[in-house]
């Protein structure tokens, strides 16, 4: 056991937790953010990509303790209030989702790619969501959704 | 009507949908629409609740310990230690629940094994523990004794005499489901191991083969692959002080998983409440109960709710992925390229239960074996076999990806043997209106030719290509489902606003965002005005649920009918109120009530009916269950390849896909259909295969098991023939199940156009092309 202090969406946020605690685990059942999705849990799917201090990686083989002293980004943490992220809005817009379940893991994959590249290219648009899988859009939807932000912003 | 080619709606991906297909008696303001999606927010937010999500008060885990062996006799269970373990709250085997076994059709598949095992993933004992880490613990100290038994893996090695018949005993099976199939059924004839065996004729195959001009015969094999939903099946079960059992699981038809769990567990169906949750992708893997009559007897060992989730490594292993096939086609033409006559054999590998599926055969498996062509004879035998590998299921237009693989790889053979442009071939045999299809069915609304010209141009068939580059078409043809009964309810509150309440999910497909589009159509209204209740299973209707292309036809229907009762009572109350006859009630295209001399909006009626006891107003509404519809779609798909001769590697460059269709609800929603029907398709040619070593599956992660990246897509253009006539409410048709099914053919037969090389086995490999040119080099 020990304790980990880190910024949670914003928030500062101490916690006491076992050594082993993943970080999906101690976002989804301890902090009750259950936005961020587990699906493969051996790091391919991307469906539990958050930002550890702006960068996207899978919660899903991060060691909660690994968040100590740092910042965590979750899908929870990106609109101002009710507000959405015009990543959000751009995903509503253009349907860039379908069953959803991918979509927080996208959109914040999305939001690391924009905040270091604010116009990029489709091609390196589809690079870097590489590690995201969506098997319900054929990506289409999500590329054209994410060059829309680009341009919006 | 055929539409001029410069009518014709285009989908420009790169700039997104353009499509606009309003007919003049629609409103403008719902169908048609490019209207976002109604669970959106909950979506792009990740408030949206999906099974995994939902937290109870003591919720304990469960997990399954499985079999390592394909066939063998449990000789010895012992979970002594695994009990003792402590925060271990229930432990489970075979003799500890009822013998009844589970199955969408035929009930074959025990809750947990009984006595033997059949597959290398088969479900031998399950923990509940306060966490996954203290089940998994306890699974490792269960000590299972197996004796192994002889196993078989191949479906044809299966119907052999001498092979181990792996279900000995009689297997219950529901006659109902047979009702629906053409043709001379026989369920577990006797054949070894064979589950069913359907001959479907259609005029005299054999007379027009003894005579033919000429015959080709050609033989295919698909693999196995998994529907690759990214959300894992997960199911939790609560069973109250008053022993109501209340089910959250990822299920694309709650209402008959609860009869079928009623059934299994010997609770009755009011007692069983499934309620609502998001479903996180489903191509019709999420059709069966899986883990939850599991995971309920848990509950009731343990006397605490349960909740189970498969890891990917059970979900590649032991989930119920789509059914791997041989097929043999022999095809009689005459001299003039017309096919005379197909006789086709199709054996579809059932893995070792036949439960998954909820029919006796897959529809896809013989419905499609002549494609959409025009073939006055057919003979069509398709098996179903049992072996000691993965029990399959149903996955997107069950049994008519393999099929369409090897209908349109075979044709596209027979064009080039007779020296004739694969596009004419086709053109020349696709049924036209008035022809029947191969079944003997009638369509109508036809427009297979115009759909191949109209895509063909686009793709540029004609133009001049370099050395390397391939290209190649493929076609299918397919109706919504018209089955099952979906019922609804419309209500309308003291303020005016309308709600829907259904109980069937939404997939994924957008399909509660169409049916709020198709309500607001009915009533004039924005989408805004209309909300959408799914309900659990004890307050709303039955709904047979997603399957077969069939909730935009079907829920269309019963929406329909339950708005034309509430426009009747509506129509009464505003002639209470306007001190007229409900004859004399008009009703505006703002949705406002006027007589004569008269008007009033519905809101204030509803204000006015509340203060009288009058309203809210519910009105149900069901469909009439039919077969399929005789208005169907088709598809013509077009793909471009690069061939590089030196590594046999295969790229993907271009897609165009043209379809037929009807009214377009939403054109994100459809498009967003195409796209993703497209791109798995893209995954079954160019990369997923579940391979298996001893009858055990060893892509068993999903690094080994290769679904599709946003780097796999190729460019895409899609082209939209709209058009009327269909048979469901604002004259839609069926988008679902279209692009997923013909697209691999179309890529194998580029591949052939590219380089000579003919592959018919999926999916396509750098290693099998090469293996093809080298053959070419030394035959030279
Ligand atoms: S769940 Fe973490 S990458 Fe798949
Ligand atoms: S939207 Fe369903 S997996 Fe991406």
């Amino acid at each position: 056991m020990r304790t980990i202090k880190l910024t949670l969406n914003g928030t500062s946020v101490s916690r006491e937790i076992e050594d082993n605690r993943l970080l999906v685990e101690f976002l989804r059942e301890d902090m009750k953010l259950t936005g961020t999705k587990e699906s493969c849990g051996v790091g391919v799917c991307g469906a539990c990509t958050v930002l550890l201090d702006g960068t996207p990686i899978s919660a899903c083989l991060a060691l909660a303790v690994h968040a100590d002293g740092r910042a965590v980004t979750t899908i929870e943490g990106i609109a101002d209030g009710d507000r959405l992220h015009p990543l959000q809005e751009s995903f509503l817009r253009h349907g860039g989702f379908q069953c959803g379940i991918c979509t927080p893991g996208q959109i914040l994959a999305a939001k690391a790619l924009l905040d270091a590249n604010p116009h990029p290219t489709r091609a390196e648009i589809q690079h870097w969501m590489m590690g995201n899988l969506c098997r319900c859009t054929g990506y289409y939807k999500i590329i054209e959704s994410i060059a829309a932000a680009a341009g919006a912003e | 009507m055929v539409k001029a080619p410069d009518t014709l709606e285009r989908a420009d991906n790169s700039q997104g949908v353009r499509c606009r297909m309003v007919a003049a008696s629609l409103s403008g303001k719902a169908v048609g629409q490019p209207v976002m999606r109604v669970d959106g927010i909950a979506k792009v937010t990740g408030r949206a609740l999906y099974a995994g999500d939902v937290d109870l008060p003591d919720l304990l885990s469960g997990r399954c310990l499985r079999s390592p062996h394909p066939s063998a006799r449990i000789v010895s269970i012992n979970v002594g230690k695994a009990k003792a373990l402590p925060g271990v709250r229930s432990v489970l085997t075979g003799a500890d629940v009822p013998d009844t076994c589970y199955g969408r059709m035929c009930k074959d598949i025990p809750v947990l094994a009984k006595g033997v095992v059949r597959f290398v993933g088969e479900k031998v004992a399950a923990v509940a523990a306060d966490t996954v880490e203290i089940a998994e613990a306890a699974l490792e100290l269960i000590d299972v004794e197996y004796a192994e038994l002889p196993a078989v893996f191949s479906a044809e090695e299966a119907m052999r005499p001498t092979a181990p018949i792996i279900h000995p005993e009689a297997v219950e099976f529901v006659p109902g489901a047979a009702a629906s199939i053409h043709g001379e059924l026989s369920m577990y004839p006797p054949i070894p191991n064979v589950i069913s065996r359907l001959r479907v004729r259609h005029g005299d195959a054999a007379s027009a083969l003894a005579s033919a001009h000429k015959i080709f015969e050609h033989s295919f094999a698909v693999p196995s692959v998994h529907q690759g939903y990214i959300e894992p099946h997960t199911c939790l079960v609560a069973i109250g002080r008053d022993g109501l059992v209340d089910v959250w699981v990822a299920n694309k038809g709650p209402h008959i998983a609860r009869t079928h769990m009623a059934a299994a567990i010997g609770v009755q169906e009011n007692r069983i409440r499934f309620n609502p949750v998001a479903i996180g992708g489903d191509f019709g893997g999420k059709g069966s109960l899986m883990d939850t009559l599991v995971c309920y007897y848990l509950a009731r060992a343990a006397g605490r709710p349960v909740r189970m989730v498969m890891n990917s490594f059970e979900e590649l292993t032991a989930g119920n992925p789509r059914h791997s096939a041989s097929i043999t086609l022999r095809t009689a033409v005459d001299p003039d390229a017309r096919l005379l006559a197909i006789d086709a054999r199709v054996i579809f590998n059932a893995g070792a239960y036949g439960g998954f599926v909820p029919v006796p055969t897959l529809h896809g498996g013989y419905g499609e074996l002549a494609g959409a062509y025009r073939v006055p004879n057919c003979a069509i035998e398709v098996l179903r076999v049992y072996t000691n590998t993965v029990p399959c299921g149903h996955m997107r237009a069950p049994g008519a990806p393999q099929v369409t693989f090897a209908v349109e790889s075979h044709i596209d053979m027979i064009a080039h043997a007779l020296g004739l442009d694969p596009v004419e071939m086709r053109r020349r045999n696709a049924i036209a209106e008035g022809d029947l299809t191969p079944l003997g069915e009638k369509r109508r609304h036809l427009r297979c030719r115009e759909t191949i010209d109209a895509g063909a141009r686009a793709f540029g068939w004609d133009k001049p290509k370099s050395p390397g580059i391939g290209r190649g078409m493929s076609t299918y043809e397919h109706p919504p489902g018209n089955f099952g009964l979906s019922t609804v309810a419309l209500t309308i509150g003291i303020d005016g606003r309308i709600t829907l309440t259904l109980g069937s999910p939404d997939t994924g497909t957008g399909f509660h965002t169409i049916a709020a589009q198709l309500v607001a159509e009915h009533f004039a209204v924005s989408v805004d005005e209309v909300e959408i209740a799914q309900g659990d299973t004890l307050s709303s209707g039955f709904e047979a649920g997603a399957s077969g292309q069939r909730l935009t036809t079907t829920i269309g229907q019963a929406i329909a009918a339950a708005a034309d009762r509430m426009k009747q009572d509506l129509a009464a109350l505003a002639a209470e109120r306007l001190n007229c006859a409900p004859s004399d009630i008009g009703i505006g295209a703002d949705g406002s009530f006027s007589a004569p001399g008269a008007m009033i909006d519905r809101r204030t009626l509803m204000g006015w009916a509340a203060e009288r006891g009058k309203a809210p107003l519910t009105c149900q509404g069901e469909n009439t269950p039919g077969r399929h519809s005789d208005r169907t779609s088709f598809v013509a798909h077009f793909a471009e390849v690069a061939v590089d001769r030196e590594t046999g590697q295969v790229r993907l460059r271009r897609i165009v896909t043209a379809h037929d269709v009807g009214t377009v609800v939403n054109p994100i929603t459809h498009q967003g259909q195409i796209e993703g029907g497209l791109i798995q398709a893209v995954g079954q040619a160019m990369s997923e295969q579940i391979v298996l070593k001893d009858g055990a599956v060893i892509t068993a992660h999903l690094g080994d098991y290769k679904l599709p990246t946003a780097m796999d897509i190729a460019e895409l253009e899609t082209i939209l023939l709209p058009g009327g006539g269909g048979t469901a409410p604002f004259s839609t048709t069926a988008i679902g199940e279209m692009s997923n099914v013909a697209l691999p053919a179309a890529i194998t037969n580029a591949v052939f156009d590219a380089v000579g090389v003919r592959l018919v086995e999926l999916p396509i490999s750098a290693e099998k092309v090469l293996e093809g040119l080298r053959a070419q080099a030394s035959a030279a």
